[in-house]
């Protein structure tokens, strides 16, 4: 007997439309049966299973009606699981002859109901073993490490790579049904030796690659806790090419003596995540959660496309969820905005710098979204017009609250960040004075401990001194994930109920 | 026009910042003179959001729930969306807390309205407001919520926030 499973987006995994014919649906099952049956060279059971249960049900008439009804029923927007929306902080404008500031927030969600079975994971874990994981870093790394054995399941893969001057393939890719063989190279781990990432990296791709295909998670995750030198640029190039290839990279940091700046890049080219991990007693959750979100993975490789009219610019695009961060400048039309997660929504922050004056409705930009989606390795393409209405002394409407919202955060972690940016081009008073401001917004907001840090940096460069590396992590990496006004933070009701 | 035309002046640090803009482009102050210091978006204006989700290609599908708050001592009427999470509470920039439903004009303050006060939120369908340990607590229908912990409401019902009563309207559907 057939099973119907309206989760499952038969029409994807037979690259069709609904619309489909049954001529057009016999065409596709013999291509793509032919493509992954196990007995040629690029078979893959699971894809092979998935095509046949697709075929199964579509061919029989009966099935199909039934089919498309349940699915209908999970929304109208059944192909796509994946929608968003645009809000402006201005409807209607004033026409003026000079610039003027337009915001914009893009949110961009996941509208399926319930996370489908989740997609199977294709991973190598890369750990840094130099002298300074010796220790309680490094037991902590195994112990995350082996816990993430418990996590796999059978048909998902992990391959691990220790690394300190070069790069030891401690397990092949192996699938993780094999728990004996996984569990015995960790736990022999030991450090010692140098830090250069570049060696690492390579050979986890390597491993992940050599068993990747579309329909899998493809990932690699970087721990490590020191600088690499010289070999950054090679890194950052490296992921850049696997990200092209379908693979994602993360990077996580732990103690203070990695580069923070560089493992951001790493991990926003990547596509992935870049945590800083304070202390070695929270590898084990960091990576345990790092992990479920991967394996509710919805869509890799998103890009938000912007074509401009003359009337508009973007000044600068924002994340500011999950967390915050610099995505592009002016210059790029294609901002990589990286995956998305089923329970865990982006939302882009775009500066706009609009100039007309002339009555009227104006469509001032096309916004595109693309990016493939991970179920039946379809491309994903949304699009949105942005279009205002010019008037010419328009009544003042109230901002929408999300984007208020939203902004006031974003504001602080500019603020932060232009410090460092000023202090890398000397200018240490001025980095001085916008940690102090940034540290006022922080009091006010209730966030004292990340107040008290801004401080503690703005006091040390006011004397000269270079910012502890430690403080600037904490900094940079709490103001990032202020995005999410969480309603449970005792911080925040702490400092801000105390009226009555 | 000319007059709308000019610059922002900030007024913490003063700098100049371009029309339009919300908060100081040097110290991140907000910026009152963006808008009006009400965070609400008018019934049209909800109105016309809804239509126009109708015809977008990336719009919002389906049933797109909508809640009217009517404050009940000033005859107010808020239509909110309930695509995303609403914070019920008063207005306070400096904090940077900006409630969807801002009871600041309803003499919030006197009737022991917090800033942070409750959050409203559906999940599949249903309705939920939640007390973010308000100081002077929510209440559904005369009985006090425990805060952090989610409560059903149905359309009817009255959500009192500290002395603030508040009923709730439910629609569902574009229509």
């Amino acid at each position: 007997m057939t099973k119907l499973d309206p989760q499952k987006d038969y029409y994807a995994i037979l690259e069709l439309t609904p619309e489909a014919d049954t001529e057009t649906l016999k065409r596709a099952y013999r291509e793509l049966a032919r493509r992954h049956h196990p007995d040629s060279g690029s078979g893959d059971v699971e894809a092979f299973r998935l095509v046949q249960e697709a075929y199964d049900v579509l061919r029989d008439t009966a099935l199909r009606r039934a089919y498309d009804r349940q699915r209908g029923r999970r929304g109208r927007d059944a192909e796509g699981p994946i929608n968003w929306t645009m809000t402006l902080s201005r409807e209607t404008l004033p026409a003026l002859a000079t610039q003027q500031m337009l915001y914009a927030l893009v949110e961009i969600v996941s509208t399926a109901k319930e996370t489908a079975g989740r997609q199977p994971l294709n991973l190598a874990l890369v750990v840094d073993r130099s002298n300074s994981m010796r220790g309680i870093r490094m037991e902590n790394v195994k112990l995350a490490a082996l816990d993430l054995l418990d996590y796999l399941e059978p048909g998902d893969r992990l391959a691990m790579i220790a690394f300190n001057d070069r790069a030891e393939v401690l397990i092949p890719s192996t699938l993780a049904s094999d728990k004996r063989n996984l569990r015995s190279p960790i736990t022999s781990l030991v450090a010692g030796g140098g830090t250069e990432i570049y060696q690492g990296l390579l050979a986890g791709i390597e491993q992940v690659r050599r068993f990747g295909n579309a329909h899998k998670v493809n990932h690699v995750i970087l721990l490590t806790d020191g600088r690499t030198y010289g070999d950054e640029e090679r890194s950052l190039q490296e992921v850049q090419r696997a990200t092209t290839s379908g693979i994602g990279v993360s990077a996580m940091g732990i103690g203070e003596d990695w580069n923070d700046f560089f493992l951001d890049n790493l991990a926003q080219r990547g596509g992935g995540i870049s945590s800083y991990i304070q202390s070695p007693s929270q590898i084990r959750q960091m990576l345990r959660d790092h992990l479920q979100g991967l394996g509710s993975l919805l869509a890799r490789d998103l890009k938000f496309v912007t074509n401009l009219t003359d009337y508009v610019q973007v000044q600068a695009v924002h994340r500011v969820l999950p967390h915050m961060e610099h995505l592009g400048t002016p210059q790029h039309n294609t901002i990589a905005v990286g995956r998305l997660e089923a329970d865990q929504p982006i939302a882009l922050l775009l500066d706009l710098l609009v100039e007309h004056n002339e009555v009227g409705r104006r469509r001032l930009a096309r916004f595109e979204l693309e990016g493939m989606l991970l179920k039946g390795d379809k491309p994903l393409r949304l699009r949105h017009d942005l279009e205002v209405t010019f008037a010419h002394s328009p009544q003042e409407s109230p901002v929408p609250p999300r984007i208020l919202n939203h902004l006031s955060r974003l504001s602080v972690y500019r603020l932060q960040e232009r410090a460092w940016l000023a202090l890398e081009s000397g200018d240490a008073k001025q980095a001085t004075s916008l940690l102090n401001v940034a540290a006022t917004r922080l009091f006010d907001m209730g966030y004292r401990d990340l107040a008290q840090a801004a401080l503690l940096e703005a006091g040390r460069m006011a004397q000269g001194a270079a910012p502890s590396s430690g403080g600037r992590k904490k900094l940079r990496y709490g103001t990032r994930a202020l995005s999410i006004p969480t309603h449970t933070e005792p911080a925040q009701t702490e400092g801000v109920e105390h009226d009555r | 026009m000319t007059d709308k035309g000019s610059k922002v002046i900030c007024p913490s640090c003063g700098a100049e910042n371009l029309p339009g803009t919300l908060f100081c482009v040097q110290c991140g102050t907000y910026l009152p003179s963006g808008g009006p210091l009400r965070t609400e978006p008018l019934v049209e204006q909800a109105e016309r959001r809804k239509e126009a989700g109708g015809k977008g290609d990336g719009d919002t599908a389906g049933k797109a729930l909508s809640i009217e708050a009517e404050i009940i001592n000033t005859g107010r009427k808020v239509l909110l969306s309930a695509e995303w999470e609403i914070l019920a509470g008063r207005l306070d920039a400096a904090h940077g807390i900006f409630p969807e439903l801002d009871m600041t004009a309803d003499g919030g303050l006197e009737h022991g309205v917090s800033r942070r006060h409750a959050r409203i939120y559906t999940r599949d369908g249903a309705c939920f407001v939640e007390d973010l340990d308000s100081t002077n607590g929510t209440f559904l229908n005369n009985e006090r919520l425990t805060s952090y912990l989610p409560f059903r409401f149905r359309n009817g019902d009255v959500l009192m926030l500290g002395t603030l009563q508040v009923k709730i309207h439910i629609y569902t559907g574009g229509n």
